[in-house]
């Protein structure tokens, strides 16, 4: 069986949909396929959107999926000295994932998208090497589906990536492991913050996080890295709510109503994401903030750009690597940098010792956090030099080499 | 075809998934050299002709749903 089609995505997930969505308006016919039969679920993510990459002004976050709305972060270094801050205004939600996503679909499909779900891709198809399709299992059976561009929006083990040869797999230190609860009957000290824990202690290579979701719900979670072999990310998780100050203060009467395990990319994007007749985008092509573990405003801001650069390839009847580049040129022009300096400030971060990150927290302020989590420069020299201590001083020429500081 | 990059069989060991336990976040699948293990909307399959026992799907596991066994 063969169907022609202007432009298949592979993926209804935030990067698919807001693909589909971006070549939509510029005028591209669209089928969006996915091997769920359920889009959204099971849910694998710490729901929080608005805080890193793109602001709440530049997407635009179904009403429907808002949980609570957040003005910023608290951050408890492994001694537990808490950073705060919080913006005046509402800065991010606390999404439900599974209304996030299903809503992005289906407008995406009332916007014009054809949909194709329980379909699984299995290969891709080429015309002298340029991408022409895919092949797909759907209904228990092998279909080839014709296109003019193949758009990978298959996250995080993108099969795509693979096929056409974009991404390699990982290594392990290229992704964390994750594991989540989501709660009722929490006490939440703060009901518009975010919260993060860092150290070696509770979650080795990562952080732990617990994001309000209003009515006493919270999501709890934690990411380590992937070398670590001490313990699974669920044992960690499970001994920080059993032992771990924090959590007796807040979550010792804490139901669990939902578990969730999720891999996170947290190495970068792909160098480059597009070949003859296809192109990556949000977790395929490694959009994913490497500190934060941010990746849904990514996705939706360079799947809109996706979408408009291949409808725009497919106008001119030009779909080689050469013209998809438009779009790969127009998302690093925005987020370059920002994954750039934030993946090297993530290799300083991992090889601080503890004791170092609690005399970082003694210097910042939340501000601080939210520009160097950016990339961008903070003022924090002097004080530093002020402690006297020679591994923060040390720590300051890191960064000042970074020119973070 | 797949670019799988090795076939050979390093061990007798082959990758073992706990459908129980796993929550299907594919972690393992991201880090398995040679693509061995397939996802599905509900399940995973270790493709055993592809599947090398190297074992480096088993440390990333968030819930420790994987072990080698003998083939
Ligand atoms: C534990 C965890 C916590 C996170 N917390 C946050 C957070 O708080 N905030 C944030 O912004 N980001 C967070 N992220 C990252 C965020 O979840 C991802 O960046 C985001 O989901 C990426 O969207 P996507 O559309 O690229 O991929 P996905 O959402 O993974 O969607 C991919 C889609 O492709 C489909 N698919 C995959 N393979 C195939 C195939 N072979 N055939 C057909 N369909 C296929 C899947 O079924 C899925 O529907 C978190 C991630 C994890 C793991
Ligand atoms: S043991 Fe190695 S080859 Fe086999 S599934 Fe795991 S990572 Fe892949
Ligand atoms: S890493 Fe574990 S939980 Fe995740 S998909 Fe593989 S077996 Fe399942």
């Amino acid at each position: 069986m063969s169907e022609k089609n202007c432009v298949i995505v592979v993926g209804a997930g935030p990067a698919g949909s807001s693909t589909a969505m971006g070549a939509l308006r510029a005028g591209a016919a669209v089928t969006i396929i996915d091997r769920k039969t359920n889009v959204g679920i099971p849910v694998q993510c710490g729901e929080a959107i608005g805080k890193t990459g793109p602001g709440l002004a530049e997407i635009s976050v179904p009403e429907e999926s808002i949980r609570a709305t957040v003005r910023g972060f608290r951050v408890y270094s492994p001694g537990q000295i808490a950073v705060d801050y919080a913006e005046k205004e509402p800065s991010g939600y606390i999404v439900d994932r599974r209304v996030f996503d299903k809503e992005l679909f289906a407008r995406a499909t009332e916007a014009g998208a054809d949909s194709l779900l329980g379909a699984r891709f299995l290969d891709i198809t080429r015309s002298k090497g340029v991408v022409n399709g895919v092949i797909v299992r759907h209904d228990g059976q092998r279909k080839t589906l014709e296109a003019k561009v193949v758009i990978g929006a298959d996250g995080v083990n993108s099969q795509i990536a693979r096929f056409t040869g974009l991404r390699k797999s990982y290594k392990p230190a290229d992704i964390d492991s994750c594991f989540a609860y989501e709660m009722a009957n929490c006490e939440l000290e703060v009901t518009d913050l975010m919260e993060f824990l860092l150290g070696n202690e509770v979650s080795p290579r990562g952080y732990i996080w617990i994001f309000p979701k209003g009515n006493g719900r919270a999501n709890v979670g934690i990411g380590i890295g992937g070398t670590i072999e001490t313990k699974t990310a669920k044992e960690y998780l499970d001994h920080f709510l059993k032992h771990h100050d924090v959590a007796k203060r807040q979550l010792s009467q804490a139901k669990v109503i939902e578990k969730r395990v999720g891999a996170l990319p947290v190495c970068g994007p792909n160098k480059t994401n597009v070949v003859d007749g296809a192109l990556l985008v949000g977790d395929a092509a490694g959009h994913v903030h490497p500190i934060t573990g941010g990746g849904m405003g990514y996705a939706m801001v360079c799947g809109n750009i996706a979408g408009r650069v291949t409808a725009e390839c497919i106008m001119k009847g030009q779909v080689s690597a050469k013209h998809l580049q438009q779009y790969e040129d127009e998302w690093r022009k925005i987020y370059g940098s920002e994954f750039e300096q934030s993946l090297k400030l993530r290799e300083l971060i991992l090889k601080t010792d503890d004791a170092t990150l609690d005399k970082l927290a003694g210097i910042v302020t939340g501000e601080s956090i939210v520009r160097m989590t950016a990339g961008k420069k903070v003022k924090i020299f002097m004080k530093a030099m002020a402690t006297g201590d020679k591994h923060l001083i040390a720590l300051m020429n890191e960064l000042r080499k970074l020119r973070m500081v | 075809m797949p670019p799988t990059t090795s076939t050979k069989k390093s061990t007798k060991k082959l990758a073992d998934i706990d459908g129980e336990l796993c929550g299907i976040c594919q972690a393992c699948a991201t880090v398995c050299p040679v693509n061995a293990i397939e996802v599905t909307e509900s399940y995973l399959i270790v493709i055993p002709e592809k599947c090398t026992g190297c074992g480096v799907c088993v440390k990333v596991c968030p819930v420790g749903a994987i072990t080698l066994i003998e083939r």
